[in-house]
């Protein structure tokens, strides 16, 4: 079983039970939204695949010609395109990708030692879970009680200084702020590591049993390797973490002051309950809802930003992945890697809006 | 309630209207703010912001047409040159290793010219300078910055370049110099020009073709509508960073393509405002009693549902711009945007990255600069939303 079936199968699974579940306790309302979305999931999905392949295949440049470089003789040319079929015409070419893409089979790589894609990226991607995870922690933590304070403290202070906050964080390009940490903490400093996973010497030590580290450094009590692990995140995660905690702040800070203008919490004003309870107890409570969901939306931001982490912390994942392909022309690695990042946003959406569906009972089409 | 001019989201465009105009004049003329031209070599490397450059520099009299020590050489008939060196520093050590490489790489060219000079040793800084003043000596080597020290009691002397083949310049530089000796400051400022033509290009391409397909999309519907929105939507979700390096890998880098690829990821931003705001001024009165008596179409959409979706726009504009700007960033940070020899912030972030260790200014600058000018447009866009949107206001 290769790692990337166990992934698949680890999110498919429970998915699957789930949306049987709905089915069979779930309102007729609920069944017709819920299948409406699964509907609308596929064309995007299928819309983005197309735009991928065009693009890769349209648009001028011959991406064999350059992977070869000048040493590309025009007889081991014309072999590579028989062998990639890329000889075929397009109609056949686009739906061999599509067939591929539903087996999730992503042929070869054109680089080196040509292994399977698939091989490449189920080593790449547990990177990237484990550093977009963490993030995403410090981001909420962050974002929900910095929204709260300043929407409980609105038109004050505290309020603008949030915002002012928010909108710097949103100006800040990522890969700068991971760059401006690498120099505080790693150079001037020097109590952080500023690049990779792990150190090279513990990381020999280190089991690959889930390629998530921590995890693997942690069930195997491996505590060296887990400090390494830990220290090598502190940065990657400050940096994803910070970019993405400003537009959380944002999105907290609107629904807690929508929320708060409720009758219920005027009500509660009036029983005398005090504000601090009233804005963290009732208002943040009944405003977790659409947040949360606004939240899970940001899938976008959080891989184009992990993209640019990875790169400036060499952290050996997806998104650093993609770059070090293109670099080296590797188209069928770059479709393929587009792909998933496609399929990802798709079905991240997907859960988001049917979670939510389930929660709040008014979002029905 | 009235709109009060002295609010708080007034400040906010205020500011960000002068931070984005000036912006814009430092873009349009860089050239008159800039001390030194993008590309040229023009310092020692790696020189700190507003450190002088310590090197041993050739001091030259000020009329002398001479400014390198390879200037220096003359014909094998002539007299050789005479340089002034202070007793007991390295100097004189340093000079003669130059000038013997130098010697050796011309003397085998024609013109028979070579380079030889005899060096004088002399007691103190100011005798050896004074050399050169009485004509003694064709030209003296000394640090720079000890003749910058004294080089007032000189009127008649200048520095020229150092004899190690490094550039030595009197000022220093404001914010350093980077790993080749280009000037950081000058290429800041350029590097603004660059940044506002690819946010400006591509906001306003994705606005001429987005906000017409809203249009379009909102007043005719159907199944145009939901077919063009599904599109619209698709673009819209994912990672537009990630679409934008997948379109320029294939295109290759250059100015144009970053400006196609960004442009492509924010049709769906103008799409989607304008689209919603159109079906719902459709449904005004006001288009209705315009209909009954016989408006055409085209008509509507000009008179009755444009001028509604103009401050929209106006407010996508100035964040799109932003949004933009950080994009092709990212994009060249990552080596994909633009050819690697143009003065762009991504660009010079990338190649600071490499020397983290030694040149904390050259990563810092670039940085900063893509913030000032991204948080104005976004600034610019916070305060309009505000002040444009009074329901948001009031709420």
């Amino acid at each position: 079983m290769t790692p990337i079936t166990l992934i698949a199968l680890l999110i498919g699974v429970p998915a699957f039970l789930l949306l049987t579940y709905v089915f069979i306790h779930g309102s007729a309302g609920l069944r017709h939204y819920i299948l409406t979305r699964v509907g609308l999931t596929l064309p995007m999905v299928f819309i983005l695949a197309t735009l991928v392949f065009f693009v890769m295949r349209v648009l001028p440049g011959d991406p064999v010609s350059s992977a070869l470089g000048p040493k590309g003789t025009p007889e081991m040319l014309a072999r590579i395109r028989t062998q990639l079929g890329l000889n075929d015409p397009l109609i056949v070419q686009y739906s061999r990708f599509l067939g591929d893409m539903v087996t999730l089979h992503f042929g070869n790589s054109l680089m080196g030692g040509h292994r399977p894609i698939v091989d490449e990226m189920s080593e790449r991607f547990p990177a990237t879970l484990e550093l977009v995870i963490p993030a995403s922690i410090f981001a909420l933590v962050i974002g929900i009680w910095g929204g709260t304070l300043a929407a409980s403290r609105r038109k004050r202070a505290t309020d603008y200084a949030l915002r002012i906050y928010s909108v710097i964080i949103y100006s800040l390009p990522i890969f700068w702020l991971g760059l401006m940490l690498q120099l505080l903490f790693g150079v001037q400093l020097n109590i952080l590591p500023i690049s990779g996973r792990i150190d090279p010497v513990i990381g020999t030590t280190i089991k690959h049993i889930t390629n998530l580290y921590a995890v693997d450094a942690l069930i195997t009590g491996n505590w060296p390797a887990f400090g390494s692990v830990a220290q090598h995140l502190v940065l990657p995660t400050i940096t994803l973490g910070l970019i993405l905690s400003g537009v959380f702040v944002r999105m907290t800070r609107i629904n807690v002051i929508e929320t708060l203008q409720a009758d219920y919490i005027a009500a509660a004003r009036a029983r005398g309950i005090r504000e601090h309870v009233l804005v963290f107890g009732h208002a943040l409570k009944n405003a977790m809802i659409p947040v949360i969901t606004l939240i899970g939306l940001q899938v976008a931001i959080l891989l184009a930003g992990a993209v640019l982490t990875e790169t400036v912390f060499s952290w050996p994942g997806m998104g650093s992945y993609l770059v070090e392909r293109i670099s080296s022309r590797d188209y069928t690695a770059v479709q393929s890697v587009i792909t998933v990042f496609a399929l990802l946003v798709a079905l991240i959406s997907l859960a988001v809006d049917v979670v939510y569906s389930l929660v709040d009972p008014r979002v029905r089409y | 309630m009235a709109r009060r001019w002295y609010g708080a989201d007034w400040w906010f465009v205020t500011i960000s209207a002068v931070m984005v105009l000036g912006f814009i004049i430092v873009a349009m003329f860089p050239g008159l703010f800039a001390p030194h031209s993008p590309d040229d070599l023009v310092g020692p490397r790696f020189l700190a912001p507003g450190a002088h450059p310590d090197l041993p520099a050739l001091i030259l009299p000020s009329d002398s047409p001479d400014n390198e020590l390879i200037d220096l050489a003359v014909p094998s008939d002539q007299p050789r040159p005479i340089v002034a060196v202070v007793q007991g520093v390295p100097t004189s050590g340093a000079l003669n290793e130059q000038a013997q490489v130098i010697d050796n790489q011309i003397k085998n060219e024609p013109g028979g010219l070579r380079l030889r000079p005899r060096i004088e040793r002399y007691a103190t800084l100011e005798e050896a300078l004074q050399a050169v003043v009485n004509g003694k000596a064709t030209a003296a080597v000394v640090q720079s910055l000890e003749f910058e020290a004294i080089s007032a009691q000189f009127p008649t002397l200048r520095e020229g370049a150092s004899i190690t083949g490094e550039r030595s310049t009197a000022g220093g530089f404001f914010l350093g110099t980077n790993d080749i000796g280009q000037d950081v400051l000058s290429r800041l400022l350029w590097g603004t020009r660059i940044a506002l033509i690819i946010g400006f290009s591509s906001s306003l391409v994705a606005l001429f073709l987005g906000v017409p397909l809203g249009l379009f999309a909102g007043f005719v519907g159907g199944s145009l509508d939901r077919s063009l929105s599904l599109v619209m939507d698709s673009l819209y979700a994912f990672p537009g960073l990630i679409l934008a390096i997948a379109i320029t890998a294939v295109l290759g880098p250059s100015m144009l393509n970053i400006i196609v690829a960004i442009a492509v990821l924010y049709i769906p931003t103008y799409y989607r405002i304008v689209r919603g705001q159109t079906l719902s001024v459709k449904e005004e009165v006001y288009v209705e009693a315009a209909k009954s008596i016989g408006a055409r179409n085209l008509e509507i959409l000009q008179k009755y549902i444009f001028p509604n979706v103009i401050p929209s726009v106006a407010i996508i504009f100035s964040v799109n711009v932003a949004d933009a700007i950080l994009t092709g960033a990212g994009l060249s940070f990552l080596g994909l945007g633009l050819p690697p020899t143009i003065a762009d912030w991504g660009i010079d972030l990338a190649r600071g990255q490499r020397f983290i260790q030694t040149a904390w200014w050259m990563i810092t600058f670039p940085g900063l600069a893509i913030m000032l000018v991204v948080l104005a447009f976004s600034m610019m866009g916070e305060g309009l939303t505000e002040i444009f949107n009074p329901k948001l206001r009031e709420r």
